[in-house]
């Protein structure tokens, strides 16, 4: 069970897992709206209606791993800090937009080995997903850059050691 | 500005790491598409597919370079965090280079139902590489906070540490810093004398020093926003009182180090004791 944790959180990596993880899905769905797209101005035609099918896939096997360590290194934060609220915004957003592509592929199963153009449904599941996507990345970002989490998690003791080689007050250990 | 803007201040976010999100998926996309194209040789346009993925995948990691770019600029020569930024950099340079020539090996074949082997490898070495850059680059975050409650300093951050020596000058544990005569409102210095280091500061007109480091996970001080006589630290917003380096904010619990300061004729003087 130990080793499980270890691995969810990137102790054994030196990095936390879920901001490597995220970078499928995040890459993938807009990706997918992109090629969408293209095959509306007839640009590539059944080629891109295959890679967004591709894209969406790939998106959704990442997520499933980006979930569980997502989960953990929120339930790490301090419920009274303003990032588990930030946390469990960018929680739900994922959770939405993780099922509005699962319901765009299914709209897509039957025809993306012929279609040349994608049709409108899929396409507007597309544009909201991404933009939903994007409010949530943004939230996940604002709770490293702003909030500090997981930074200098992992690199605490050497901070420390400059901190104390700087004669630094320190707190105990 | 422009820099102000490259680096995401406006957003309160970095640019650079949204950014990148888009090559890292898109030429793992890519290879995946190569191997399925070996796998199911009968489904039509895979090469076509991974080498539009791959397409996209160089066109966003040239937009991504450029607040990158800005980024590194920005980060203190003698930070620990500098060597990773510059083999970072390096190797992305190396991995897009490595995409542009695939791109060009494989642009005349794209009917193709298997990928063959000279792109293959390509890509294969391309994404060795990128993850030893992506993880570089995640480190640069997470280990040495850069980046990290950067929108939230008005001010430049020092480009350096300034280093002097109290004892050689004989003047009772004081030593001068010229530099600090300079300082603009809400401007720091990090400054190390006789191996202590530093944050000096301008507040209302008036110089004040404190130990560089946070006393919770000892984030960079100088690099702080101000808010009054409140430094608070960019990593986990940590405040304290300049004047007399009391917590004002958790998470940190520690008092700062705090060091007389004496202006003599305009001249700043900065007290280290032992």
């Amino acid at each position: 069970m130990k080793w499980l944790l270890n691995f969810l959180k990137g102790t054994w990596l030196g990095h936390p897992l879920h901001p490597i993880l995220v970078h499928v899905p995040m890459a993938m769905w807009p990706g997918a709206l992109i090629f969408d797209l293209l095959s509306q101005w007839q640009i590539g035609g059944n080629a891109m209606v295959r890679l967004s099918f591709c894209a969406i896939v790939f998106g959704l096997a990442a997520s499933l791993l980006a979930v569980p360590t997502g989960l953990l290194d929120w339930s790490g934060i301090k419920k009274e800090k303003p990032a588990w609220k930030i946390g469990l915004y960018h929680m739900i957003l994922n959770l939405v937009v993780a099922l509005l592509f699962a319901i765009n592929l299914g709209l897509r199963v039957q025809t993306f080995r012929e279609a040349s153009r994608i049709s409108g449904t899929p396409l507007l599941l597309s544009i909201i997903g991404t933009a939903l996507l994007i409010a949530s990345a943004y939230l996940g970002g604002r709770m490293v850059y702003e909030y500090g989490i997981s930074v200098a998690r992992m690199s605490k003791k050497k901070w420390r050691e400059i901190a104390e080689a700087g004669g630094a007050n320190l707190p105990e250990e | 500005m422009l820099k102000d803007f490259l680096e995401g201040k406006p957003l309160r976010h970095p640019i650079h790491p949204m950014l990148v999100h888009f090559p890292i998926g898109l030429f793992i996309l890519s290879l995946l598409l190569d191997l399925a194209s070996l796998v199911f040789p009968n489904v039509p346009n895979l090469v076509r597919d991974s080498f539009y993925a791959m397409l996209l995948g160089v066109i966003t990691a040239l937009i991504a370079a450029m607040p990158g770019f800005v980024d590194y600029t920005d980060i203190r020569s003698d930070h620990p965090g500098k060597r990773t930024a510059t083999a970072h950099l390096t190797l992305n340079l190396v991995v897009v280079a490595l995409y542009g020539i695939n791109l060009g090996v494989r642009s005349s074949s794209l009917a193709d139902p298997r990928i063959s082997i000279g792109p293959l490898i390509l890509s294969l070495v391309g994404i060795v590489l990128l993850s030893a850059s992506g993880y570089l680059g995640g480190r640069l975050v997470y280990d040495e906070g850069i980046g990290v409650g950067r929108h939230k300093r008005r001010t430049p951050t020092p480009a350096d540490t300034l280093h002097f020596s109290a004892f050689k000058k004989g003047d009772g544990g004081f030593v001068l810093v010229p530099e600090a005569e300079r300082l603009g409102e809400n401007e720091t210095l990090r400054v190390k004398i006789d191996g202590q280091v530093m944050t000096i500061a301008k507040i209302d007109n008036q110089v004040y020093a404190f130990q560089e480091f946070c006393t919770h996970r000892f984030g960079p001080l100088s690099e702080g926003a101000f808010d009054g006589f409140n430094v608070q630290c960019p990593w986990h917003n940590s405040c304290f009182d300049v004047r007399t380096g009391k917590v004002t904010q958790g998470p940190a619990k520690i008092d700062l180090k705090t060091f007389r300061v004496d202006v003599r004729g305009g001249k700043v003087f900065v007290g280290v004791s032992r």
